[in-house]
């Protein structure tokens, strides 16, 4: 099914930076639209942006030092007149090991309960087919990875959850998160990696970039 | 000769800030730098070269001690009480500290935070390109941490000119804004009540976010729900879902959830970030090509 998506929108965002933004509610074209675009501001550069980020559903344009803002947003409305959604680039896929339920994933038992499965169906569920980062955001090198199928649609919980550590898998929202710091979530924690998505000393810091496909495994007992 | 500087007692949140850590959203890792980046620049205007990086303190000050060889400092931010070796000084003012001289800053008449600066680069090592601590993640500074009595800080030559920017923020009146990102989703009558009734700086405020009283209850019952998390700038104001207002500052999420209805002009908020809990906010809406054309940084 093709989702028709509202035209994209340009708005400030401060006197320092423009959000592009391509739908008002989370969905996967609105997502694979801001990924694109994002890639299409890296590969043809426009004088004057000090920075670009992409998010769920937007991509947030920051002007650099001496940038004429309205002149900006002329050109940002000329890529985006051309914009035709296509991502430009291959992405890259990884393997993710991942030790479900237990003291790692202290919320597995109630999340599977929830939506009327056994842990092993759940787990089983949850990894049955890849997924998609859909962003990093919310505190370093976390990434939003989407989208589970509607029957996997779990609300986060009512209370939040402190010091989770880093590597902790997250499940919300027909999302899986993966964190790389110690947080503290709402998240449903169900299960843990050894990989970290995060590592202040490496330039970049990151190693998972919206657009690229997570396949979670369950680590060998 | 080298030289270096032991804290001998620390407010909270004292922290090492250069100018902010750019360019890493895309990595979750947010800006971070001083709260009041005008006092910042200022407190090395009077040294001929200095360190890119400072000691920003908060209301109750910090006290620390050179040991080693001579330096120089400048202090500027808010208004402080400043001592060396017990004889008072101006404030701001930049002076020469000897081997020895014992430095006491002290609550002062106004303002939340205060800076000093050394003709010394600060030996702490820069992470992703900034000596900025982040304490919402626990990165860059010393240790990641905020300072406390007993730290010791190496104060390393340093070759960099001062810069001498000057910000053209207001000094008073109201603070302006330009409507947010989800400003259209407030109803008109509340817009126009957020911009003529008082708020009030609440004691809840940190680098994070500075809590608003908002004791006419303008947004007692607002209930915006389910937004997509989006990208959040300095100077944000989001309602959160009890309808307390926040403004979100230099260590704020790279992401946030929550309705925003405005955001401060970045020649504001400086302003802003040093007004102390109980003093009355009113807000200024303005055009974004007015607010470009009053920008900073």
């Amino acid at each position: 099914m093709t989702e028709v998506l509202p035209l994209p929108s340009l708005l400030p965002l401060g006197d320092g930076a423009l959000l592009v933004r391509f739908g008002n509610t989370l969905s996967d074209a609105a997502n694979r639209a801001a990924i694109a675009f994002a890639r299409v501001l890296e590969q043809q550069p426009v004088a004057g942006i000090a920075e670009i980020d992409p998010n769920l559903v937007s991509v947030l344009i920051r002007f650099g030092e001496g940038a004429d803002p309205d002149r900006l947003a002329g050109e940002i409305r000329l890529l985006l007149s051309r914009f035709d959604g296509a991502a430009a680039v291959e992405p890259a896929h990884h393997t993710i090991e991942v030790r479900f339920g237990g003291a790692d994933g202290p919320d597995l038992d109630t999340a599977a309960a929830a939506l009327g499965l056994s842990p092993e169906a759940f787990i089983a569920a949850h990894n049955a087919q890849p997924l998609r980062v859909l962003t990093t955001g919310f505190a370093p090198g976390f990434v939003y990875c989407g989208f589970h199928p509607a029957e996997l649609d779990l609300p986060r919980r009512d209370r939040l959850r402190d010091n989770v550590p880093a590597g902790s898998l997250l499940f919300a929202a027909g999302q899986t998160a993966l964190s790389a710091t110690t947080i503290r979530t709402g998240w449903h924690v169900i299960g843990r990696t050894e990989f970290r998505n995060f590592d202040a000393a490496k330039l970049p810091p990151t190693l998972l970039r919206e657009g690229d496909l997570m396949t979670f495994v369950e680590a060998a007992a | 000769m080298s030289a270096s500087l032991r804290i001998l007692r620390a407010g909270p949140l004292v922290t090492i800030q250069d100018r902010g850590r750019f360019g890493m959203l895309r990595h979750g890792i947010g800006e971070s730098g001083p709260m009041d980046i005008g006092a910042f620049a200022e407190s090395a205007s009077g040294l001929a070269v200095a360190g890119t990086a400072a000691i920003e303190f908060t209301q109750a000050g910090v006290d620390f001690e050179i040991v080693g060889g001579g330096v120089s400092a400048g202090f500027a931010g808010g208004n402080f009480v400043l001592a060396i070796d017990g004889a008072r000084q101006s404030w701001p003012t930049a002076v020469k500290l000897e081997r020895g001289a014992k430095v006491t800053i002290k609550p002062g008449a106004s303002g939340n935070y205060g800076y000093v600066r050394f003709d010394r680069e600060i030996g702490v090592p820069p992470i992703l390109g900034s000596r900025s601590t982040n304490c919402t993640v626990g990165l860059g500074g010393y240790e990641g941490r905020a300072l406390h009595a007993g730290d010791e800080l190496p104060l390393l030559p340093a070759s960099e000119p001062a810069e001498h920017n000057t910000r053209a923020g207001g000094t008073e009146g109201p603070i302006r804004v330009i409507w947010g990102l989800h400003a259209d989703l407030f109803p008109a009558a509340l817009r126009q009540r957020f911009v003529s009734e008082p708020f009030e700086i609440s004691p809840r405020l940190d680098r994070m976010g500075v809590r608003l009283a908002d004791p006419a209850g303008i947004f007692r019952d607002t209930r915006i729900l389910g937004l997509v998390s989006d990208a959040v700038v300095a100077g944000d104001i989001q309602v959160l879902g009890d309808g307390s207002p926040i403004v979100l500052m230099r260590d704020h999420q790279p992401t946030g959830g929550y309705p925003r209805i405005a955001t401060i002009l970045s020649a504001d908020l400086d302003r802003f970030a040093q007004m102390r809990p109980g003093s009355v906010v009113t807000f200024q809406s303005i055009s974004p090509g007015h607010a470009y054309a009053a920008r900073v940084r």
